[in-house]
């Protein structure tokens, strides 16, 4: 069997072995966002449960009655599903540990909790510059230590954060290399199957990842590709696309471009960030998840630096084009588009928003897939 | 009627005294033009939208008025006060006005303090329906249309573009219940003017429902500390000190405000309701903005309108019957002032706005001599402010003080902090209270959407059910 179809398989079956686990007396933690370190939640026994589903339109619309109806529907979605009572994870976690960065996050975890739900926030200050809000983040991230040592009953030593950093640091180091071989044209794997890859990563256990990954590095190194070699070089950029929410990656794919990199801050791992290993481990715990990743979009500032970011990306992987990937009423990542739009025009390179609310009928496929198409179309046409 | 002189007559409606038309009438002519007010515009106020709308019959009411002419107009000089050298600040809602005011008494010729969105979006749309050409030049410029953006953002963007007002010397900028007026500020800047400096203070929204929030010493202390870098940093940009004891005498001045405010909220839950909502709303402004030009033309009109509503209650002289139903709405703004008037025309009573309208504890002195931490407790003591929880507990308070039959939430799709609460809180107050609450999609700032067509039948069937249920 193919390794991505193999993790495919082993994400499909995860609910299945948390439930055995559990019953073992282990605890699972459901965690949202990218500032809850999982190498936290691992060092204390308990297995991590990243919840980050999307992509449909029911679950989204289930919130309705509790949230208004004009939030991000992926934040409205990782409660959705279990409000519709087909989410077999969510009823059995012990703790859902949910960043509260922005408001779609927050009101996220007020429903959590209002349905009984076993929740912890973890505050995020948006103004991420400032001493205070750097300590702010910390002595969240301590108290969330201090949380999940009294629900496994485990000490989280230094040791074994190290342990637990230095596994995830493995699975980031070869998403990493692997990313790194889309910079070849064609790539020898796309970014629809690599987002799928970095889902996979996070239901997965590390040692069996790591194992895996490593095979499907040696492969994709021989691989031939499936793209042609005049496939445009596209840029996904956005929030987040979540678990499921493939439609659009697989059209931009199957319309004849390239997915060469994504940027994203949510959903995905953020491979150039290994944990810090020196000092106070909790102190270069939070120094690295807050400060040295890539500021997301709702920091302040960011935008500059983020753009800086892109327009690094372009070069690295000679992108085509940009396709800015949006879900519906993110009122931030939509001024953000604006101003990326405008350095992209700047740039002359072709930038193109989608915005999605989950709605994939064949009435709404329609019009997004003639979008894209002509997008590529367009792309293919100035390189010609 | 035939109005001969429409600005004059505008003015004499909110309250300009005649000895007072020399100065203001050229004033207000070049303010409206900046605006783009016509004499049309002006014809539609005097004739339509303030008699239909406002009780110009009291004096205190036309003063009220009068104030949010005079600060507009001052805020169109905002320009001629940068070029002689005065320094610009600028806030957005909602924010303490405590340190805004204590520049200006600090330094009141050199410093300028506005919250520019505010009385643009409140004149330009409660007195003449004309604040959409606002919204659509940002719609048109980069912050679209399709994703329900806060009008107040769109506006202050907007007014930017077309030279209304003039970039700050610095935007200090609250992000404690908003994302977006934040990252506004960063959208401006790098959109449209590198000159759009802000400094941004924020907190996390990280606590548990029911957390009582100023209670809890380390989360004070972190939004005191957060309060204090702020202001010092904005004094440094500005290169203006500003002493402790002038933040408590501006304290002073707010409590004493706020008890005034109090009381007319007192009188406006009498029965019969002596007042239309809409009618006195602009008072409680003056507890969240800072006027440039004073607070003190707002007291004075407070203190008049106090005694003209005090003799209203005392004559048993109402705009509704005797025993109607009254709701407690979440927030009612003049800038679609049908809304009340919907209301009220159907035998419902909508006379407070349940933000505005403060708790025991709000009105309670605060438990700290720290300046920075007085303003933190009184922040963390404010129903909008904080976790949903406590916001309910304080809600169920407001609706026994003021004696209602229920609660009105919604009308604040755009926000998607105060607003997004709002079906999880009616579900809440409704099982605290037993009485109706209900909910109302809708804009508050921007009626472009939501029509008196469009919310006709909403608001007439929830008028139905409460007369129904108080029969």
């Amino acid at each position: 069997m193919d390794i991505l179809e193999e993790l495919a398989e082993i994400v499909r079956t995860r609910p299945e072995q948390l439930k055995e686990q559990k019953d073992n007396g282990i605890k699972i933690v459901g965690y949202v966002g990218r500032f809850v370190p999982e190498e936290l939640i691992s060092a204390s026994g308990a297995l991590p449960y990243l919840l980050c589903r999307g992509g449909e339109p029911e679950p989204p619309d289930a919130v309705i009655p509790y949230m208004l109806r004009f939030m991000s529907p992926y934040s409205r979605s990782q409660i959705g599903y279990h409000l519709l009572g087909i989410d077999p994870v969510v009823p059995m976690l012990d703790l859902i540990v949910v960043q509260c960065s922005d408001c779609h996050e927050s009101r996220l975890a007020d429903l959590f909790e209002y349905f009984k739900l076993p929740t912890v926030r973890l505050g995020v200050p948006q103004d991420w510059r400032k001493s205070i809000s750097r300590d702010y983040y910390y002595k969240g991230l301590v108290r969330l230590k201090q949380m999940l040592e009294g629900l496994s009953g485990n000490d989280i030593s230094e040791e074994k954060l190290k342990e637990s950093r230095g596994s995830l640091d493995k699975v980031r180091g070869l998403l990493s290399k692997i990313s790194l071989l889309r910079k070849a044209q064609p790539p020898s794997i796309g970014g629809d199957d690599f987002i799928r890859l970095n889902h996979a990563t996070f239901y997965c256990d590390p040692e069996v990842l790591i194992r895996k990954l490593n095979v499907l590095y040696e492969e994709l190194q021989r691989r031939k590709s499936v793209f042609s070699g005049d496939a445009p070089r596209i840029l996904l950029a956005g929030h987040v696309v979540g678990v499921g929410d493939y439609v659009v990656p697989k059209l931009i794919e199957d319309s004849g471009g390239v997915i060469a990199v994504e940027f994203l801050d949510e959903g995905i791992r953020h491979c150039a960030q290994n944990a810090k290993t020196d000092g106070d481990p909790m102190g270069s715990l939070a120094e690295t998840y807050y400060l040295r990743m890539t500021p997301p979009s709702i920091f302040q500032p960011a935008w500059e630096k983020r753009i800086e970011y892109i327009k690094r990306l372009i070069n690295d992987y000679r992108i085509d084009g940009v396709i800015w990937y949006e879900l519906s009423f993110e009122e931030i990542y939509d001024l953000e588009c604006s101003v990326i739009s405008k350095v992209m025009s700047q740039m002359n390179i072709p930038f193109l928003k989608l915005e999605s609310s989950y709605e994939y009928s064949r009435e709404a496929i329609g019009p997004l897939t003639t979008r894209v198409e002509s997008f590529i179309e367009s792309l293919k046409q100035r390189r010609n | 009627m035939m109005v001969k002189n429409a600005y004059e007559e505008f003015l004499r409606l909110t309250g300009f005294e005649e000895e007072e038309m020399a100065e203001y009438l050229p004033e207000w002519r070049k303010a409206s033009e900046k605006l783009g007010l016509t004499e049309e515009d002006m014809r539609f106020a005097v004739q339509e939208r303030l008699p239909d709308h406002f009780a110009l019959e009291l004096e205190g009411i036309r003063k009220l008025l009068g104030c949010f002419v005079k600060e507009t107009i001052d805020l169109t000089k905002a320009g001629e006060y940068k070029q002689r050298g005065t320094k610009i600040v600028y806030g957005i809602l909602p924010a303490v006005l405590h340190f805004y005011y204590a520049l200006k008494l600090t330094a009141p010729e050199r410093i300028f303090v506005s919250f520019p969105d505010i009385f643009i979006t409140f004149v330009m749309n409660s007195f003449f329906h004309k604040l959409a050409p606002y919204l659509e030049e940002a719609e048109k410029t980069g912050i679209p249309y399709g994703c329900r953006h806060c009008a107040l953002n769109k506006t202050r963007y907007a007014i930017r573009r077309l030279g209304i007002i003039p970039s700050p010397d610095i935007n200090w900028i609250w992000g404690f219940v908003c994302d977006e007026g934040p990252k506004t500020d960063e959208f401006i800047q790098l959109y449209h003017d590198p000159e759009w400096k802000t400094y941004v203070t924020r907190l996390p929204h990280d606590q548990p429902l029911g957390t009582v929030e100023d209670e809890v010493i380390e989360r004070v202390e972190y939004l005191a500390a957060q309060m204090k870098d702020g202001f010092e940093s904005v004094q440094k940009e500005i290169g203006i000190k500003v002493s402790e004891e002038k933040i408590k005498e501006v304290i002073d001045i707010w409590q004493k405000y706020a008890a005034k405010v109090s009381e007319l909220g007192r009188l406006m839950s009498a029965d019969p309701q002596p007042l239309g909502a809409v009618s006195g709303r602009f008072f409680w402004e003056g507890l969240f903005t800072p006027f440039n030009t004073g607070i003190e033309s707002m007291d004075k009109a407070l203190d008049i309108t106090i005694k003209e509503v005090r003799q209203r209650v005392s004559n048993k002289e109402g705009i509704l019957p005797q025993g109607a139903p009254k709701l407690l709405i979440y927030s009612m703004h003049p800038s679609v002032p049908w809304i009340a008037k919907m209301f009220e025309e159907n035998g419902v009573g909508i006379p407070l706005s349940e933000f505005f309208v403060l708790t025991k504890k709000q009105l309670r002195p605060p438990s700290f001599e720290d300046p920075y931490m007085a303003a933190a407790e009184g922040w963390l003591r404010t129903s909008g402010m904080v976790n949903p929880g406590y916001q309910a507990e304080q809600i169920c308070e407001k609706m026994t003080t003021h004696k209602v039959d229920g609660m009105v939430f919604g009308l604040m799709d755009f926000d998607r902090w105060l607003g997004s609460s709002h079906r999880l809180l009616a579900r809440m107050v409704e099982e605290k209270t037993q009485l109706p609450v209900f909910y109302i999609e809708g804009d508050n700032w921007d009626d472009r959407d939501y029509s008196p067509e469009a919310l006709r039948t909403r608001i007439e069937s929830i008028c139905e059910i409460m007369k129904m249920r108080k029969a």
